[in-house]
């Protein structure tokens, strides 16, 4: 089956699914331009590792294709995509955690602080990184909230059914959340929007 | 948290995750990797997590030998893997 890429934007997500699920892989890359940044945005924001973005986007994808006869064409595509890059991403912050991390510190630690150099430091902003530090600082649990709350526009029912827990536990993860947020760039907030600065006191 | 401070909480991490942009060569990763599967591998995850037949009846305790062979073999149909139990 052949798509026209020139009118790939006016297909929807269900016919594209249903050109997958026929064996086509132009759909499966249009579908991949359409939700990627989507996905990768996510994923970065809950694991903090570009490279472990770019490796779980194709893993979702990957999956989106191998799973195709599975997904139902006439329900939204987003929430299962959210799902599988949420569950693929909390596996790796928890695979890294246990085994990766030690080794990681060690090799730093041999390497000398390799975080101190100017080369690293130029690799992001100074206030972009705290922003990250705060959101990486934050329980597993409690970031997927957030992430799929304020980088993702989702609502606390879409959260609880993506998550599957309790609309109440989305609610408590997400007050949690936030007020940790608040505490760690209630300053740095003023820093980057200064006319917004006064919100936070 | 006021209305205001939450929607400076969210722009803050927006701006922070749309900072972040995917690889320019992932489309073309994606579908070299989906080009080159192997056909006959055995989908674990579609064996394990998403069994066609859920549950079997056993008549007895001893049926759990027969039931286990049952359950290889429709799913490997499933799958396209051809086992045989000898």
């Amino acid at each position: 089956m052949s798509l026209d890429l020139e009118k790939a934007e006016a297909i929807s997500d269900s016919q594209l699914i249903f050109s997958m699920q026929a064996g086509s892989l132009e759909a499966l890359g249009v579908l991949y331009d359409r939700h990627r940044r989507m996905v990768f945005r996510t994923a970065i924001a809950i694991t903090g590792d570009s490279e472990a973005a770019a490796d779980l986007s194709q893993d979702v994808f990957l999956r989106l294709h191998r799973f195709a006869d599975h997904i139902d064409p006439l329900r939204p595509l987003e929430p299962w995509l959210y799902r599988m890059t949420t569950n693929l991403s909390y596996t790796w912050v928890e695979r890294r955690q246990r085994w990766l991390r030690p080794l990681e510190d060690v090799a730093d630690w041999l390497a000398g602080a390799r975080k101190d150099t100017p080369a690293y430091q130029a690799e992001m902003d100074d206030s972009w990184r705290q922003v990250q530090q705060a959101v990486l600082a934050l329980p597993l649990s409690h970031r997927g909230v957030v992430v799929l709350y304020y980088v993702n526009d989702l609502s606390l029912l879409e959260i609880s059914e993506i998550l599957d827990i309790p609309v109440g536990t989305v609610k408590s993860r997400l007050h949690y959340g936030r007020q940790a947020l608040k505490r760690r760039l209630g300053l740095l907030a003023g820093e980057i929007f200064p006319e917004l600065q006064y919100e936070f006191t | 948290m006021d209305k205001k401070s939450d929607a400076l909480l969210r722009r803050l991490v927006k701006s922070w995750a749309n900072r972040q942009s995917p690889p320019d060569n992932g489309r073309a990763r994606l579908l070299y990797e989906v080009a080159h599967l192997p056909h006959n591998k055995i989908d674990l995850d579609l064996l394990l997590f998403r069994p066609q037949y859920k549950s079997y009846p056993t008549s007895s305790p001893s049926d759990w030998t027969q039931t286990l062979f049952t359950w290889i073999n429709e799913n490997s149909f499933q799958v396209g893997l051809k086992a045989r139990l000898i």
